[in-house]
Protein backbone atom coordinates (compact mmCIF):
# COMPACT_ATOMS: atom_id res chain seq x y z
CA UNK A 1 0.00 0.00 0.00
CA UNK A 2 2.70 2.44 1.03
CA UNK A 3 5.02 1.55 -1.85
CA UNK A 4 2.05 1.63 -4.20
CA UNK A 5 1.27 5.19 -3.12
CA UNK A 6 4.90 6.11 -3.43
CA UNK A 7 4.90 4.82 -6.99
CA UNK A 8 1.70 6.76 -7.70
CA UNK A 9 3.37 9.92 -6.40
CA UNK A 10 6.28 9.51 -8.78
CA UNK A 11 3.92 8.86 -11.70
CA UNK A 12 1.96 12.02 -10.87
CA UNK A 13 5.17 14.02 -10.63
CA UNK A 14 6.70 12.68 -13.86
CA UNK A 15 5.28 15.41 -16.15
CA UNK A 16 6.46 18.10 -13.72
CA UNK A 17 9.92 16.54 -13.57
CA UNK A 18 10.05 16.48 -17.35
CA UNK A 19 9.14 20.15 -17.68
CA UNK A 20 11.28 21.46 -14.86
CA UNK A 21 14.16 19.14 -15.69
CA UNK A 22 14.28 19.52 -19.46
CA UNK A 23 13.05 23.10 -19.89
CA UNK A 24 14.22 24.87 -16.71
CA UNK A 25 17.04 23.12 -14.82
CA UNK A 26 18.89 21.72 -17.84
CA UNK A 27 18.84 25.07 -19.72
CA UNK A 28 19.99 26.89 -16.56
CA UNK A 29 22.90 24.45 -16.28
CA UNK A 30 23.72 25.01 -19.97
CA UNK A 31 23.78 28.79 -19.43
CA UNK A 32 26.08 28.33 -16.44
CA UNK A 33 28.55 26.18 -18.35
CA UNK A 34 28.43 27.90 -21.74
CA UNK A 35 29.25 31.30 -20.21
CA UNK A 36 32.83 30.03 -19.94
CA UNK A 37 33.10 28.74 -23.50
CA UNK A 38 33.60 30.55 -26.75
CA UNK A 39 30.55 30.22 -28.86
CA UNK A 40 29.27 32.08 -31.86
CA UNK A 41 26.03 30.73 -33.23
CA UNK A 42 27.35 30.91 -36.81
CA UNK A 43 30.90 29.65 -36.32
CA UNK A 44 30.63 26.50 -34.30
CA UNK A 45 33.95 26.42 -32.54
CA UNK A 46 33.57 25.53 -28.94
CA UNK A 47 36.44 25.79 -26.49
CA UNK A 48 36.96 26.79 -22.91
CA UNK A 49 37.88 30.46 -22.61
CA UNK A 50 37.52 31.08 -18.87
CA UNK A 51 36.30 34.57 -18.08
CA UNK A 52 36.88 35.93 -21.59
CA UNK A 53 33.15 36.35 -22.36
CA UNK A 54 32.70 38.33 -19.16
CA UNK A 55 35.79 40.40 -19.90
CA UNK A 56 34.66 41.12 -23.47
CA UNK A 57 31.18 42.05 -22.31
CA UNK A 58 32.48 44.46 -19.70
CA UNK A 59 34.89 46.10 -22.11
CA UNK A 60 31.88 47.25 -24.18
CA UNK A 61 30.84 50.72 -22.89
CA UNK A 62 27.15 50.16 -23.79
CA UNK A 63 27.04 47.01 -21.66
CA UNK A 64 28.77 48.69 -18.72
CA UNK A 65 26.21 51.46 -19.03
CA UNK A 66 23.36 48.93 -19.04
CA UNK A 67 24.44 47.75 -15.59
CA UNK A 68 24.21 51.30 -14.24
CA UNK A 69 20.83 51.70 -15.95
CA UNK A 70 19.58 48.47 -14.42
CA UNK A 71 20.77 49.65 -11.01
CA UNK A 72 18.63 52.78 -11.39
CA UNK A 73 15.67 50.67 -12.54
CA UNK A 74 15.99 48.40 -9.50
CA UNK A 75 16.43 51.21 -6.97
CA UNK A 76 13.66 53.46 -8.23
CA UNK A 77 11.36 50.54 -9.06
CA UNK A 78 11.66 48.81 -5.70
CA UNK A 79 11.27 51.97 -3.62
CA UNK A 80 8.28 53.25 -5.62
CA UNK A 81 6.45 49.90 -5.90
CA UNK A 82 6.83 49.07 -2.22
CA UNK A 83 5.98 52.56 -0.91
CA UNK A 84 2.95 52.81 -3.22
CA UNK A 85 2.07 49.23 -2.32
CA UNK A 86 2.00 50.03 1.40
CA UNK A 87 0.06 53.28 0.85
CA UNK A 88 -2.58 51.69 -1.42
CA UNK A 89 -2.93 48.68 0.88
CA UNK A 90 -3.53 50.94 3.92
CA UNK A 91 -6.20 52.82 1.95
CA UNK A 92 -7.89 49.59 0.87
CA UNK A 93 -7.66 48.00 4.29
CA UNK A 94 -11.11 48.95 5.53
CA UNK A 95 -13.80 46.46 4.58
CA UNK A 96 -16.64 48.09 2.68
CA UNK A 97 -18.81 47.30 -0.28
CA UNK A 98 -16.47 49.45 -2.38
CA UNK A 99 -13.39 47.42 -1.64
CA UNK A 100 -13.88 44.54 -4.10
CA UNK A 101 -14.60 46.79 -7.13
CA UNK A 102 -11.77 49.15 -6.15
CA UNK A 103 -9.38 46.23 -5.85
CA UNK A 104 -10.44 44.96 -9.28
CA UNK A 105 -9.53 48.33 -10.84
CA UNK A 106 -6.26 48.56 -8.91
CA UNK A 107 -5.20 45.08 -10.06
CA UNK A 108 -5.95 45.82 -13.73
CA UNK A 109 -2.49 47.20 -14.73
CA UNK A 110 -0.87 44.01 -13.41
CA UNK A 111 -3.00 41.86 -15.69
CA UNK A 112 -2.19 43.50 -19.02
CA UNK A 113 0.76 42.94 -21.39
CA UNK A 114 3.68 45.31 -20.60
CA UNK A 115 4.26 45.78 -24.34
CA UNK A 116 0.86 47.45 -24.77
CA UNK A 117 1.23 49.34 -21.49
CA UNK A 118 4.55 50.80 -22.65
CA UNK A 119 2.86 51.77 -25.94
CA UNK A 120 0.13 53.63 -24.02
CA UNK A 121 2.62 55.36 -21.70
CA UNK A 122 4.76 56.45 -24.65
CA UNK A 123 1.85 58.66 -25.63
CA UNK A 124 1.60 60.11 -22.13
CA UNK A 125 5.27 61.11 -22.37
CA UNK A 126 4.87 62.40 -25.95
CA UNK A 127 6.55 65.83 -26.13
CA UNK A 128 3.86 67.37 -28.37
CA UNK A 129 0.57 65.56 -27.75
CA UNK A 130 1.22 63.97 -24.36
CA UNK A 131 -0.96 64.78 -21.37
CA UNK A 132 2.08 64.88 -19.03
CA UNK A 133 3.31 68.11 -20.62
CA UNK A 134 -0.28 69.35 -20.86
CA UNK A 135 -1.00 68.83 -17.16
CA UNK A 136 2.36 70.15 -15.94
CA UNK A 137 1.98 73.25 -18.09
CA UNK A 138 -1.56 73.94 -16.94
CA UNK A 139 -0.57 73.81 -13.26
CA UNK A 140 2.46 75.97 -14.02
CA UNK A 141 5.24 73.51 -13.15
CA UNK A 142 6.85 73.83 -16.59
CA UNK A 143 6.63 76.72 -19.05
CA UNK A 144 7.17 74.82 -22.30
CA UNK A 145 7.00 71.23 -23.55
CA UNK A 146 9.70 68.82 -22.36
CA UNK A 147 11.15 65.87 -24.27
CA UNK A 148 10.71 63.31 -21.51
CA UNK A 149 12.51 60.24 -22.82
CA UNK A 150 15.36 61.90 -24.66
CA UNK A 151 17.07 64.81 -23.03
CA UNK A 152 17.94 63.79 -19.47
CA UNK A 153 19.17 60.21 -19.06
CA UNK A 154 18.38 59.83 -15.33
CA UNK A 155 14.93 61.29 -15.79
CA UNK A 156 14.28 58.95 -18.73
CA UNK A 157 15.35 55.92 -16.66
CA UNK A 158 12.96 56.76 -13.83
CA UNK A 159 10.10 57.49 -16.27
CA UNK A 160 10.64 54.15 -18.05
CA UNK A 161 10.73 52.41 -14.68
CA UNK A 162 7.52 54.22 -13.71
CA UNK A 163 5.75 52.29 -16.48
CA UNK A 164 6.91 49.07 -14.84
CA UNK A 165 6.03 50.39 -11.37
CA UNK A 166 2.52 50.95 -12.70
CA UNK A 167 2.38 47.24 -13.51
CA UNK A 168 4.19 45.87 -10.43
CA UNK A 169 2.49 47.98 -7.74
CA UNK A 170 -0.81 46.02 -7.83
CA UNK A 171 1.04 42.82 -6.94
CA UNK A 172 2.77 44.62 -4.05
CA UNK A 173 -0.62 45.97 -2.90
CA UNK A 174 -2.11 42.46 -2.83
CA UNK A 175 0.84 40.93 -0.99
CA UNK A 176 0.95 43.71 1.62
CA UNK A 177 -2.85 43.80 1.98
CA UNK A 178 -2.84 40.06 2.68
CA UNK A 179 -0.33 40.59 5.51
CA UNK A 180 -2.22 43.65 6.76
CA UNK A 181 -5.42 41.69 7.22
CA UNK A 182 -3.71 39.27 9.58
CA UNK A 183 -2.95 42.01 12.12
CA UNK A 184 -5.55 41.72 14.90
CA UNK A 185 -7.42 44.98 15.54
CA UNK A 186 -7.08 44.44 19.33
CA UNK A 187 -3.46 45.51 19.01
CA UNK A 188 -4.55 48.96 17.82
CA UNK A 189 -7.23 49.17 20.53
CA UNK A 190 -4.59 48.36 23.12
CA UNK A 191 -2.35 51.01 21.57
CA UNK A 192 -5.16 53.59 21.65
CA UNK A 193 -5.72 52.92 25.35
CA UNK A 194 -2.04 53.62 25.92
CA UNK A 195 -2.46 56.91 24.04
CA UNK A 196 -0.67 55.96 20.82
CA UNK A 197 -1.28 58.27 17.85
CA UNK A 198 -2.15 57.00 14.38
CA UNK A 199 1.49 57.49 13.34
CA UNK A 200 2.72 55.55 16.36
CA UNK A 201 0.25 52.79 15.55
CA UNK A 202 1.65 52.59 12.03
CA UNK A 203 5.28 52.84 13.09
CA UNK A 204 5.22 50.42 16.04
CA UNK A 205 2.37 48.03 15.24
CA UNK A 206 1.65 47.96 11.48
CA UNK A 207 5.14 48.27 10.02
CA UNK A 208 6.88 45.59 12.14
CA UNK A 209 4.02 43.12 11.64
CA UNK A 210 3.96 43.81 7.89
CA UNK A 211 7.53 42.63 7.45
CA UNK A 212 6.70 39.26 5.84
CA UNK A 213 4.36 40.96 3.31
CA UNK A 214 6.84 43.75 2.59
CA UNK A 215 9.63 41.20 2.08
CA UNK A 216 7.71 39.27 -0.57
CA UNK A 217 6.63 42.52 -2.25
CA UNK A 218 10.27 43.66 -2.32
CA UNK A 219 11.41 40.39 -3.87
CA UNK A 220 8.66 40.69 -6.51
CA UNK A 221 9.62 44.31 -7.30
CA UNK A 222 13.36 43.54 -7.39
CA UNK A 223 13.05 40.52 -9.69
CA UNK A 224 10.76 42.48 -12.03
CA UNK A 225 13.00 45.55 -12.26
CA UNK A 226 16.28 43.62 -12.39
CA UNK A 227 15.00 41.72 -15.42
CA UNK A 228 13.19 44.64 -17.06
CA UNK A 229 12.99 44.22 -20.85
CA UNK A 230 9.63 45.09 -22.44
CA UNK A 231 9.38 48.70 -21.24
CA UNK A 232 12.81 50.00 -22.39
CA UNK A 233 12.59 47.87 -25.56
CA UNK A 234 9.29 49.50 -26.55
CA UNK A 235 9.95 53.02 -25.25
CA UNK A 236 13.54 53.58 -26.40
CA UNK A 237 14.39 50.52 -28.53
CA UNK A 238 18.10 49.71 -28.69
CA UNK A 239 19.25 53.13 -27.44
CA UNK A 240 22.04 52.29 -25.02
CA UNK A 241 21.30 55.35 -22.83
CA UNK A 242 18.35 53.50 -21.28
CA UNK A 243 18.91 49.85 -22.29
CA UNK A 244 18.79 47.39 -19.38
CA UNK A 245 21.12 44.41 -19.05
CA UNK A 246 18.17 42.37 -20.36
CA UNK A 247 17.93 44.47 -23.51
CA UNK A 248 21.71 44.23 -24.03
CA UNK A 249 21.59 40.45 -23.52
CA UNK A 250 18.99 40.25 -26.28
CA UNK A 251 20.93 42.57 -28.61
CA UNK A 252 24.27 40.87 -28.03
CA UNK A 253 22.76 37.42 -28.64
CA UNK A 254 20.32 38.02 -31.46
CA UNK A 255 21.68 41.10 -33.23
CA UNK A 256 25.42 40.57 -32.84
CA UNK A 257 24.93 36.79 -32.70
CA UNK A 258 27.54 36.63 -29.93
CA UNK A 259 26.06 33.87 -27.82
CA UNK A 260 29.16 33.60 -25.64
CA UNK A 261 28.68 37.09 -24.25
CA UNK A 262 24.93 36.50 -24.17
CA UNK A 263 25.47 33.49 -21.90
CA UNK A 264 27.84 35.49 -19.68
CA UNK A 265 25.28 38.29 -19.25
CA UNK A 266 22.49 35.75 -18.68
CA UNK A 267 24.50 34.06 -15.95
CA UNK A 268 25.17 37.40 -14.23
CA UNK A 269 21.45 38.21 -14.32
CA UNK A 270 20.53 34.79 -12.95
CA UNK A 271 23.02 34.95 -10.10
CA UNK A 272 22.14 38.57 -9.28
CA UNK A 273 18.42 37.78 -9.14
CA UNK A 274 18.92 34.78 -6.87
CA UNK A 275 21.52 36.47 -4.64
CA UNK A 276 19.60 39.71 -4.12
CA UNK A 277 16.31 37.88 -3.51
CA UNK A 278 17.90 35.62 -0.90
CA UNK A 279 19.67 38.58 0.70
CA UNK A 280 16.38 40.49 1.00
CA UNK A 281 14.67 37.40 2.44
CA UNK A 282 17.47 37.13 5.02
CA UNK A 283 17.69 40.78 5.97
CA UNK A 284 14.10 41.96 5.84
CA UNK A 285 12.03 38.89 6.64
CA UNK A 286 11.02 38.28 10.24
CA UNK A 287 8.60 35.62 11.23
CA UNK A 288 5.71 37.23 13.09
CA UNK A 289 3.34 35.49 15.49
CA UNK A 290 0.05 36.90 16.68
CA UNK B 1 -15.43 70.63 30.67
CA UNK B 2 -12.32 69.96 28.54
CA UNK B 3 -13.94 66.76 27.34
CA UNK B 4 -17.00 68.64 26.06
CA UNK B 5 -14.98 71.30 24.28
CA UNK B 6 -12.89 68.68 22.53
CA UNK B 7 -15.87 66.92 21.03
CA UNK B 8 -16.49 69.07 17.93
CA UNK B 9 -12.83 69.18 16.98
CA UNK B 10 -12.65 65.40 17.25
CA UNK B 11 -15.62 65.17 14.91
CA UNK B 12 -14.23 67.57 12.34
CA UNK B 13 -11.01 65.62 12.44
CA UNK B 14 -12.85 62.41 11.75
CA UNK B 15 -14.79 64.02 8.89
CA UNK B 16 -11.57 65.46 7.45
CA UNK B 17 -9.87 62.08 7.69
CA UNK B 18 -12.78 60.42 5.92
CA UNK B 19 -12.70 62.97 3.11
CA UNK B 20 -8.95 62.63 2.88
CA UNK B 21 -9.32 58.88 2.50
CA UNK B 22 -11.87 59.25 -0.28
CA UNK B 23 -9.74 61.78 -2.14
CA UNK B 24 -6.74 59.46 -1.83
CA UNK B 25 -8.82 56.54 -3.15
CA UNK B 26 -9.94 58.62 -6.14
CA UNK B 27 -6.26 59.40 -6.86
CA UNK B 28 -5.45 55.66 -6.68
CA UNK B 29 -8.18 54.92 -9.22
CA UNK B 30 -6.97 57.73 -11.52
CA UNK B 31 -3.41 56.39 -11.30
CA UNK B 32 -4.62 52.87 -12.13
CA UNK B 33 -6.90 53.80 -15.02
CA UNK B 34 -5.59 57.01 -16.59
CA UNK B 35 -3.14 55.43 -19.09
CA UNK B 36 -5.89 53.02 -20.16
CA UNK B 37 -8.41 55.84 -20.45
CA UNK B 38 -5.95 57.89 -22.49
CA UNK B 39 -5.29 55.00 -24.88
CA UNK B 40 -9.02 54.29 -25.27
CA UNK B 41 -9.78 57.95 -25.82
CA UNK B 42 -7.05 58.33 -28.46
CA UNK B 43 -8.16 55.15 -30.20
CA UNK B 44 -11.58 56.77 -30.68
CA UNK B 45 -10.13 59.78 -32.53
CA UNK B 46 -9.12 60.17 -36.14
CA UNK B 47 -5.36 60.52 -36.55
CA UNK B 48 -5.95 64.17 -37.48
CA UNK B 49 -7.84 64.84 -34.25
CA UNK B 50 -5.38 62.87 -32.12
CA UNK B 51 -2.34 64.63 -33.56
CA UNK B 52 -3.57 68.19 -33.24
CA UNK B 53 -3.25 70.94 -30.67
CA UNK B 54 -4.53 71.79 -28.15
CA UNK B 55 -4.50 68.24 -26.75
CA UNK B 56 -7.97 66.64 -26.73
CA UNK B 57 -8.84 65.17 -23.35
CA UNK B 58 -11.77 63.15 -24.69
CA UNK B 59 -12.88 62.07 -28.18
CA UNK B 60 -15.46 64.31 -29.79
CA UNK B 61 -17.05 63.23 -32.04
CA UNK B 62 -16.53 59.50 -31.46
CA UNK B 63 -14.53 58.07 -34.35
CA UNK B 64 -14.94 54.31 -34.69
CA UNK B 65 -13.10 53.91 -37.95
CA UNK B 66 -9.76 52.81 -36.38
CA UNK B 67 -11.50 49.72 -35.06
CA UNK B 68 -13.54 49.30 -38.25
CA UNK B 69 -10.37 49.27 -40.34
CA UNK B 70 -8.43 46.95 -38.05
CA UNK B 71 -11.29 44.47 -37.80
CA UNK B 72 -11.83 44.59 -41.56
CA UNK B 73 -15.38 45.85 -41.12
CA UNK B 74 -14.68 48.68 -43.52
CA UNK B 75 -12.31 49.17 -46.38
CA UNK B 76 -8.87 50.26 -45.27
CA UNK B 77 -5.68 51.31 -46.92
CA UNK B 78 -3.53 49.60 -44.36
CA UNK B 79 -2.01 46.78 -46.40
CA UNK B 80 -1.65 43.58 -44.39
CA UNK B 81 -1.84 45.33 -41.01
CA UNK B 82 -5.43 44.24 -40.15
CA UNK B 83 -4.60 40.67 -41.15
CA UNK B 84 -1.41 40.69 -39.05
CA UNK B 85 -3.27 41.94 -36.00
CA UNK B 86 -6.15 39.49 -36.30
CA UNK B 87 -3.88 36.52 -36.93
CA UNK B 88 -1.66 37.47 -33.99
CA UNK B 89 -4.68 37.79 -31.68
CA UNK B 90 -5.75 34.32 -32.77
CA UNK B 91 -2.21 33.07 -32.06
CA UNK B 92 -2.23 34.71 -28.60
CA UNK B 93 -5.54 33.02 -27.85
CA UNK B 94 -4.41 29.56 -28.95
CA UNK B 95 -1.08 29.83 -27.12
CA UNK B 96 -2.63 31.17 -23.91
CA UNK B 97 -5.45 28.62 -23.83
CA UNK B 98 -3.02 25.81 -24.68
CA UNK B 99 -0.59 26.88 -21.96
CA UNK B 100 -3.37 27.22 -19.40
CA UNK B 101 -4.88 23.78 -20.07
CA UNK B 102 -1.50 22.01 -20.06
CA UNK B 103 -0.21 23.88 -17.00
CA UNK B 104 -3.31 23.31 -14.88
CA UNK B 105 -3.48 19.65 -15.91
CA UNK B 106 0.14 18.94 -14.92
CA UNK B 107 -0.13 21.14 -11.80
CA UNK B 108 -3.22 19.34 -10.42
CA UNK B 109 -1.42 15.97 -10.33
CA UNK B 110 1.80 17.40 -8.95
CA UNK B 111 0.04 19.51 -6.31
CA UNK B 112 -2.05 16.50 -5.23
CA UNK B 113 1.09 14.39 -4.80
CA UNK B 114 2.76 17.14 -2.74
CA UNK B 115 -0.33 17.81 -0.62
CA UNK B 116 -1.58 14.27 0.05
CA UNK B 117 0.97 11.55 -0.70
CA UNK B 118 4.06 10.57 1.25
CA UNK B 119 7.17 9.76 -0.73
CA UNK B 120 10.91 10.00 -0.55
CA UNK B 121 12.58 13.33 -1.48
CA UNK B 122 9.19 15.07 -1.30
CA UNK B 123 10.50 18.16 0.42
CA UNK B 124 13.50 18.60 -1.83
CA UNK B 125 11.40 18.18 -5.00
CA UNK B 126 8.83 20.70 -3.75
CA UNK B 127 11.46 23.24 -2.70
CA UNK B 128 13.35 22.87 -6.01
CA UNK B 129 10.12 23.39 -7.96
CA UNK B 130 9.14 26.51 -6.02
CA UNK B 131 12.72 27.86 -6.05
CA UNK B 132 12.65 27.99 -9.86
CA UNK B 133 10.21 30.90 -9.42
CA UNK B 134 13.31 32.96 -8.59
CA UNK B 135 15.00 32.11 -11.91
CA UNK B 136 14.76 34.97 -14.41
CA UNK B 137 13.87 34.40 -18.07
CA UNK B 138 17.55 34.92 -18.97
CA UNK B 139 18.57 31.75 -17.11
CA UNK B 140 16.93 29.65 -19.80
CA UNK B 141 16.58 32.06 -22.74
CA UNK B 142 19.48 31.08 -25.02
CA UNK B 143 19.47 27.31 -24.29
CA UNK B 144 15.70 27.16 -24.87
CA UNK B 145 16.17 28.98 -28.17
CA UNK B 146 18.74 26.34 -29.18
CA UNK B 147 16.57 23.44 -27.94
CA UNK B 148 13.49 24.71 -29.77
CA UNK B 149 15.55 25.22 -32.92
CA UNK B 150 16.93 21.69 -32.79
CA UNK B 151 13.47 20.27 -32.11
CA UNK B 152 12.04 22.24 -35.05
CA UNK B 153 9.64 24.01 -32.70
CA UNK B 154 10.48 27.59 -33.72
CA UNK B 155 7.40 29.20 -35.28
CA UNK B 156 5.05 26.62 -33.81
CA UNK B 157 2.33 26.89 -31.18
CA UNK B 158 3.83 23.89 -29.38
CA UNK B 159 7.20 25.63 -28.93
CA UNK B 160 5.55 28.60 -27.23
CA UNK B 161 3.18 26.46 -25.16
CA UNK B 162 5.98 24.20 -23.86
CA UNK B 163 8.18 27.20 -23.00
CA UNK B 164 5.32 29.00 -21.24
CA UNK B 165 4.28 25.90 -19.32
CA UNK B 166 7.78 25.29 -17.97
CA UNK B 167 7.82 28.88 -16.73
CA UNK B 168 4.37 29.05 -15.15
CA UNK B 169 4.06 25.54 -13.66
CA UNK B 170 5.73 26.38 -10.32
CA UNK B 171 3.26 29.15 -9.46
CA UNK B 172 0.26 27.05 -10.55
CA UNK B 173 1.52 24.18 -8.38
CA UNK B 174 2.08 26.53 -5.45
CA UNK B 175 -1.49 27.90 -5.75
CA UNK B 176 -3.08 24.43 -5.99
CA UNK B 177 -0.81 22.94 -3.31
CA UNK B 178 -1.92 25.63 -0.85
CA UNK B 179 -5.53 25.13 -1.87
CA UNK B 180 -5.47 21.33 -1.48
CA UNK B 181 -3.78 21.66 1.89
CA UNK B 182 -6.65 23.81 3.10
CA UNK B 183 -9.19 21.07 2.39
CA UNK B 184 -10.09 18.74 5.29
CA UNK B 185 -8.60 15.26 4.92
CA UNK B 186 -11.67 13.60 6.45
CA UNK B 187 -13.63 13.89 3.19
CA UNK B 188 -11.13 11.76 1.29
CA UNK B 189 -10.77 9.33 4.16
CA UNK B 190 -14.49 8.67 3.92
CA UNK B 191 -14.01 7.91 0.23
CA UNK B 192 -11.06 5.62 1.03
CA UNK B 193 -13.22 3.67 3.46
CA UNK B 194 -15.69 3.19 0.60
CA UNK B 195 -12.82 1.59 -1.32
CA UNK B 196 -11.81 4.52 -3.53
CA UNK B 197 -8.25 4.74 -4.86
CA UNK B 198 -6.26 7.97 -4.46
CA UNK B 199 -6.92 9.11 -8.05
CA UNK B 200 -10.64 8.47 -7.60
CA UNK B 201 -10.59 10.52 -4.41
CA UNK B 202 -8.82 13.29 -6.32
CA UNK B 203 -11.38 13.26 -9.13
CA UNK B 204 -14.53 12.80 -7.05
CA UNK B 205 -13.77 14.57 -3.79
CA UNK B 206 -10.95 17.06 -4.18
CA UNK B 207 -11.46 18.49 -7.65
CA UNK B 208 -15.13 19.43 -7.23
CA UNK B 209 -14.19 21.31 -4.04
CA UNK B 210 -11.17 22.96 -5.66
CA UNK B 211 -12.82 24.91 -8.46
CA UNK B 212 -11.86 28.30 -6.91
CA UNK B 213 -8.22 27.18 -6.63
CA UNK B 214 -8.23 25.83 -10.19
CA UNK B 215 -9.81 29.09 -11.42
CA UNK B 216 -7.05 31.04 -9.64
CA UNK B 217 -4.26 28.95 -11.15
CA UNK B 218 -5.87 29.07 -14.62
CA UNK B 219 -6.53 32.82 -14.59
CA UNK B 220 -3.00 33.71 -13.47
CA UNK B 221 -1.45 31.34 -16.02
CA UNK B 222 -3.61 32.69 -18.84
CA UNK B 223 -2.70 36.30 -18.04
CA UNK B 224 1.01 35.50 -17.84
CA UNK B 225 0.85 33.72 -21.21
CA UNK B 226 -1.01 36.56 -22.90
CA UNK B 227 1.60 39.06 -21.66
CA UNK B 228 4.65 37.08 -22.81
CA UNK B 229 7.00 39.02 -25.04
CA UNK B 230 10.70 38.09 -24.76
CA UNK B 231 10.35 34.35 -25.43
CA UNK B 232 7.91 34.73 -28.35
CA UNK B 233 10.22 37.43 -29.74
CA UNK B 234 13.00 34.87 -30.17
CA UNK B 235 10.85 31.79 -30.81
CA UNK B 236 8.69 33.23 -33.59
CA UNK B 237 9.60 34.91 -36.86
CA UNK B 238 6.29 34.96 -38.71
CA UNK B 239 2.54 34.91 -38.33
CA UNK B 240 2.36 31.15 -37.95
CA UNK B 241 2.83 31.71 -34.22
CA UNK B 242 3.64 35.39 -33.49
CA UNK B 243 1.40 36.56 -30.62
CA UNK B 244 -0.15 40.05 -30.47
CA UNK B 245 2.62 41.43 -28.22
CA UNK B 246 5.29 40.68 -30.85
CA UNK B 247 3.25 42.04 -33.76
CA UNK B 248 2.34 45.23 -31.90
CA UNK B 249 5.97 45.81 -30.93
CA UNK B 250 7.04 45.33 -34.55
CA UNK B 251 4.35 47.72 -35.82
CA UNK B 252 5.15 50.36 -33.20
CA UNK B 253 8.95 50.10 -33.44
CA UNK B 254 9.51 52.14 -36.63
CA UNK B 255 6.84 54.70 -35.57
CA UNK B 256 5.25 54.61 -39.05
CA UNK B 257 1.64 53.85 -38.04
CA UNK B 258 -0.54 56.73 -36.76
CA UNK B 259 -0.76 56.59 -32.97
CA UNK B 260 -4.58 56.57 -32.87
CA UNK B 261 -4.50 53.38 -34.95
CA UNK B 262 -1.76 51.88 -32.73
CA UNK B 263 -3.89 52.73 -29.70
CA UNK B 264 -6.86 50.91 -31.22
CA UNK B 265 -4.62 47.89 -31.90
CA UNK B 266 -3.43 48.07 -28.28
CA UNK B 267 -7.00 48.19 -27.00
CA UNK B 268 -7.87 45.10 -29.05
CA UNK B 269 -4.82 43.34 -27.59
CA UNK B 270 -5.80 44.09 -23.99
CA UNK B 271 -9.54 43.46 -24.36
CA UNK B 272 -9.34 39.77 -23.44
CA UNK B 273 -6.99 40.03 -20.42
CA UNK B 274 -8.78 43.15 -19.15
CA UNK B 275 -12.18 41.42 -19.28
CA UNK B 276 -10.72 38.34 -17.61
CA UNK B 277 -9.03 40.39 -14.89
CA UNK B 278 -12.26 42.20 -14.04
CA UNK B 279 -14.47 39.09 -14.17
CA UNK B 280 -12.12 36.73 -12.31
CA UNK B 281 -10.65 39.35 -9.99
CA UNK B 282 -11.48 37.39 -6.84
CA UNK B 283 -9.58 34.32 -8.07
CA UNK B 284 -6.62 36.35 -9.31
CA UNK B 285 -6.27 38.01 -5.90
CA UNK B 286 -6.39 34.66 -4.13
CA UNK B 287 -3.96 33.14 -6.64
CA UNK B 288 -1.37 35.88 -6.31
CA UNK B 289 -1.49 35.84 -2.52
CA UNK B 290 -1.49 32.04 -2.17
CA UNK B 291 0.73 31.14 0.74
CA UNK B 292 1.89 34.77 1.01
CA UNK B 293 0.64 34.97 4.58
CA UNK B 294 2.88 32.25 5.93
Amino acid sequence: MRSQRQRLAYILLAPLALFIGALTLYPTAVTTVEAFFREYSLVNNHNFVGLKNFHDAFSTPAIRQSFVNTGIYVLSGTVLSVVLGIAFALLLRQRSRWRAPLLALVVLPWALPPVVEALLWSRIYDPTFGPLNGVLKSIGLISHNQVWLGSNRWEALVLIELVQVWQTTPLCVLLILAALQLIPSELYEAGAVDGASAWHGFRYITLPLLRPGITIAMVAAITASLNIFDQPYILTGDASASASVGVQTYLVSFQNLNFGEGYALSLIMTLATAAISLLVLRLVYRRVEF
Amino acid sequence: MPLVSRRPSGRTRRVARRWGRWIALVLVVIWSLFPLYWGLSTSLMSSGAADSLPVHYYPHPLYLSNYGQLLNLQHANLGTLPYQLRQSLLNSTIESVGTTVLTVFVAIFAAYAFARLEFRFKRIILVTTIATLLLPAYATLLPLYKLMTSWNLVNTYLGIILTNTSGFLPLAIWILYNYFQGLPKELEEAAFIDGARPLEALARVILPLSLPGIAAAAAVTFLFSWSQFLFPLILTTDLRSEPATVVIAALYGPRLVAFSLMAAAGMLAIAVPAALALLLNRYIVSGLTAGATK
